[in-house]
Parts: C-alpha cells; structure tokens; sequence
C-alpha cells in the first residue's frame, strides 16, 4: 500500500530516466553526437552526416531495444502473474526459444543459394509466433493436470526451452554457413542492424496487443487468487490463464522477433518494478515495460561502448547480469519454502 | 416463486470412474441456514462446489429458483453465490483491503470499473466481520482468525443473496470459531440470506442449523430440523458411531455425545473429497 502510493512519484522519475538513457544511446558510438545536436536532428535542423548516423545507424537500434524491452517485460509481467510465481519468466517458459527456433526454421527453410529470403521479411515475426505458441502449448500439454502448479510448469517451461535449444543449434549445424552466423547473431539477442521497416512490423504487432493487455488488466487482481476462490468471484480462470499465456507469447515473439533472444529481461523487469511499485496492475504493467525498455537500451549501450569496435550483442550483457538475478531469486525462495 | 431458493435434482458427479454424487437431490429452502453434515468423503463438499457450478455435473441439474445454473454466466453466478473454500490462497503481500475489494470484480465492468456502491460494500463487510482496522495490513501478517475472518469479508463483499461455506470454522480456536458461526447467523437473520454450510462438528452443526443434511455415500440420508435428526439410531446409521443425545442446556438444541465407533464397523481407507 505504502509502496503504490509512491507510484505517482516514480513512475515520471522512471519515465524520466528513461528518455534520458535513450538520448545517450544515441549521442554515444564510434563518434561522440552531443545531446543538443541530436535534439537538433530530431526536430529536422542537423547537418547531413549526424542526421545520417541518428536517424539511420542510431535511432533504429535504441527504438528497437525499447519496443522489444518493453515487450518481453510485459510478457514477463503477465506470466509473473498469472503463475503467482515471481521466478516465470518468457525464457523460463521455453517462450524465448521457441521462437527462436521459429525463426531459424524459418531462416533455413526460405532462404535460397544467394543467401536471400524468398519470403518478406514480415514473415519472421510470424515465424517467432509460432515457435512462441508452440512452446507454450507444449508446456501446457506436458504439465497436463498439473499446468495449475506453477513449479510444474516452470519445471516443463525449462524442459522444452532446453529442448528448443538443442533443435536450434542443430539447425544450425547442418544448415548453410552464412545463415548461421546471422542466426546466432540473433539468438544472442542484437539489436544493431535494424531497419526502419523492420521496426514498422513490430510497431504494427505491438499496437493490439498492448490493447489487449490493458483490456486483460482487470481481470489480473481476481487472477492472484487460488482457482476455487478466483472462479467463485466469477473470474474463469483456467480460460484466462491460458488466454494470458497466449497473450505473453504474442508479446514475446513481437519483441524477440527482430531483435532476438534477449535474455532475462522479461525476468527482471517485471519482478523490478513490483518490488518498487507494488501491486498495483496499471502501474505495474507501466513499470516493466518502462524497465525493460531500459534495461535492453542500458546493455546496448554498454555494448557500444564497451566492446567497440566489436559488435557483442546486447543479449549477453542482460544474461550476464540476469543469470545471477534468477539464481538469487531461486535461492531465496528456496529459503523461504523451506 | 417457490420457497426453495436452490434445487439440486438428481445430481450425479464423479472424479473418474468414482461417483461421489449419486443422483441426489435437494431442496434448499430461501433465507435459511442448511448445514450438511456426514462423515469424511461422503460428498457434502463436492455437492457445495457442484452448487457454485465448480464442478460439471455427469447429469441431473442445479436450479437457482427456476433457472438451470449451466445457464448463467460466470459473473451472474457469482453475483447470486458466494463461496469460501477450506483453504483459499492470496498473496501474501496483498493487503486486506486488496482482498476484500476482489468480492466487487462480479459486480465491475469494463466501463465501469469501481464504484461508490463498490466501496460502500466493502467498508459494511470489513465492519461486519470487525476487520475494518487491518485493511492496510498485508496478509502474511494476519494470525488464522483473523485471516479468515478476512476471507469471509471478501465473500460478504460479493453482495450474493445466497453464501456457502465449506468448513469455515476449521483451524480457528474456539473464541473464533464461535464469533465466526454467530456471525453467519447473524447475516441470515438480519438480512435473509441462504446460508450454506458444511460443517463436520455435529454440535456446532446443531446449534446453527435451521436444517440439518446427512449426507451417506453420495445421498441424502435425512433431512430436517436438528430436533428430528439427531438421535442416537440416525448418528450411528450415518457415522457409525455409538453417541448419547441430550438437549443443549444452554440453547436447547440436541447434543451428541459421541461414545464410541460401533463394533461392527471396519475401518477403511476414506478420502477426504
């Protein structure tokens, strides 16, 4: 209670911190853009080489890292939610990996000797999709009777990610050498080289489904009860989980699908802006999204500037530091089951 | 209008292959306190749920006055029954208002989200089960009787003319458990509710009952006012149980005073449904 009245306060706090970090993921790389000037490119008045680098090498990338940030922490949030488990996670669930297994089949399948996709671009958010929905419904399958236990379905969750994995490497094993190299660029989860078109695709994606996330919201409080207690207040919620965890998929391939299997952020963000927030659903939603928007640009950055002139994806720097996140979480649990 | 505020008729229902409810059935009379009791596994929690439409029936039918419940939908049910389950869950951190203001979701809508009406009924629920100093607390920090006693805020917050109770005494100390069942009986006096509890403790089941359900395998066993079921034959038909009834000197209803399990009865492995 004490924490969601601070809500009012932080989340413009937040908002603010955020616009600023992504003003400095365009003012740093190879050539230092002062902030001014790219203020003055945004609204029309720089000069013809910083507009180049702003708006076509810049720009792209931290807007990416925003929308995909943003989408992964809002799956997160959902199924942190609706699994009343702060450990549930897109990656946990296997939702990362399928679609990124989606999304190498699609590579290997549609593209031909000149290393070119004979099918639209468009089609790989697609392709993430259902590499996302299918790894969800086969955690829910496999979990059968038990898909109500969260610590089943994160246990399955972990099961078919590892096997989505195996199926994703092996693909890319026998597949054709140039495609590899992009796909475990991507896998990585990289949000540089993307273009303004690609980021249309996932606009367009992201737009109904935040719509349906917001129109989901209500039902998320009734959802924190046990399923007797959640039903007799009159809220399905077996229909509604599944719907959420639809949802959460959705979300994740939108994110993922361009920008790639960017780790842990759907973990971290979400159980972030809990702790600071608390558990207030609207605030809640607004936080992970503003955090994982954050937290993808921050690694992007922190690749940019501390790797250059090697381009390590930004993937790496959100495993690295959300790995040991997941485990503490873990481990606290742990302590506190026991 | 009939009297009977709800009709089970002939329900049958299982987990499986094993049929709990056996083609029973019911009358459940409007502004009473019905309280079924029988032995563990005997059905009288499933036929709770099967109320609520937790359960789907394998046939027969459920009726709320005249209306067939697998007809209604989610938000009407719970607008017409509210139900607290042996061991309801929440988050720990949730605060109590939090909780209580969860009875309101059947009455919300998307466009209208929370209203004064909703918070009208949640301030007369807290102050009904006395919980109304909590409302900031989180409930991990609430002791059992009052935890329940926040659930049954939650319930009474739900604004349902008919409420069930699966249980709603186990677990609490004996202060507790009496403010809790006075409480129930209070709702129904003042404010006509159909009460539906499930109770195994026979005496308290006595005492609250305005009619009493022994329920036998799946079947209605007998059912009436306390005064006519509770003798010494029926409680050993139904319990297996040797017992002394003697009348409640305090409130005059019938008393059982168990003796022992009849000799002829075998124990076996029972599942508490």
């Amino acid at each position: 209670m004490t924490r969601a009245r601070t809500a009012p306060v932080l989340i413009p706090a937040l908002l603010a911190a955020a616009t600023l970090l992504a003003l400095a993921g365009v003012a740093f790389g190879s050539t230092w853009i002062p902030i001014e000037n790219v203020a003055m490119v945004l609204v029309g008045l720089g000069d013809a080489t910083q507009s180049l680098i702003v708006l076509q090498l810049r720009l792209p990338r931290v807007v990416i890292a925003i929308l995909a940030g943003g989408a992964v922490a809002l799956a997160g949030y959902l199924l942190q939610r609706v699994t009343r488990n702060e450990l549930a996670s897109p990656s946990v669930l296997g939702v990362v990996d399928g679609a990124a297994l989606g999304v190498v089949i699609f590579l290997a399948a549609f593209s031909n000797e000149s290393n070119a996709l004979i099918l639209p671009i468009a089609f790989q958010p697609l392709a993430a999709a259902i590499g996302a929905l299918a790894a969800i419904a086969l955690v829910f399958v496999l979990a059968g009777q038990q898909a109500a236990s969260a610590i089943r379905l994160l246990l399955f969750g972990i099961a078919v990610a590892a096997v989505a994995k195996a199926l994703t490497t092996v693909l890319m094993l026998i597949g054709p050498i140039y495609r590899t190299n992009q796909a475990a660029r991507w896998i990585a989860g990289a949000v540089n080289e993307i273009s303004w078109s690609e980021i249309v695709i996932v606009a367009a994606a992201l737009v109904p489904l935040v719509i349906l996330t917001v129109a989901a919201a209500r039902k998320l409080p009734p959802a924190d009860l046990d399923e007797i207690s959640a039903r007799s207040v009159g809220l399905d919620l077996p229909v509604f989980r599944i719907l959420i965890f639809i949802l959460a998929a959705l979300l994740t391939a939108a994110g993922v699908a361009f920008a790639g299997g960017i780790g842990f952020v759907g973990l971290m963000a979400p159980h972030l802006a809990r702790l600071a927030l608390g558990r207030g659903v609207y605030t809640g939603l607004i936080g992970s999204f503003v955090l994982g928007a954050m937290m993808l640009v921050g690694a992007d950055l922190i690749v940019r500037v501390a790797f250059a002139p090697v381009e390590v994806p930004a993937g790496t720097v959100t495993a690295i530091i959300g790995a040991p996140y997941f485990l503490f979480l873990l481990m606290r649990k742990q302590r506190n089951d026991g | 209008m009939t009297d009977n505020r709800i009709t089970v008729d002939a329900l049958t229902l299982g987990y499986g292959k094993q049929t709990v409810l056996n083609a029973l059935s019911l009358p459940i009379a409007r502004g009473k306190v019905t309280v079924l009791a029988g032995p563990n596994g005997c059905g009288k929690s499933t036929l709770l749920r099967a109320i609520r439409r937790l359960h789907r029936p394998a046939s027969g039918r459920i009726l709320l006055e005249e209306i067939d419940i697998a007809k209604l939908g989610h938000k009407d049910m719970a607008r017409q029954i509210g139900l607290l389950t042996q061991s309801p869950s929440a988050p720990e951190d949730m605060t109590v208002e939090e909780l209580v203001r969860l009875g309101r979701y059947p009455h919300q809508t998307l466009l209208q989200p929370w209203s004064a009406e909703d918070g009208r009924a949640i301030d007369k629920a807290m102050a009904g089960t006395g919980v109304a100093h909590l409302r900031e607390r989180a409930l991990g920090s609430l002791s059992g009787g009052q935890l329940q006693r926040v659930w049954i805020a939650m319930v009474l917050a739900q604004e349902s003319d008919i409420i069930c109770l699966d249980e709603p005494v186990n677990h609490l100390d004996m202060a507790h458990q009496i403010d809790c069942l006075n409480l129930v009986s209070q709702l129904n006096a003042e404010f006509g509710r159909t009460v539906v509890l499930v109770l195994h403790d026979l005496n308290l089941a006595a005492r609250h009952a305005d009619r009493l359900v022994f329920i036998k395998d799946g079947r209605v066993e007998a059912a009436g006012t306390p005064e006519t079921l509770m003798h010494e034959d029926m409680i050993r038909n139904v319990f297996g149980v040797h017992s002394k009834v003697i009348t409640d000197p305090v409130h005059g209803r019938p008393m059982c005073i168990p003796i022992g399990t009849a000799p002829w009865r075998k124990m076996v492995p029972v599942s508490d449904t």
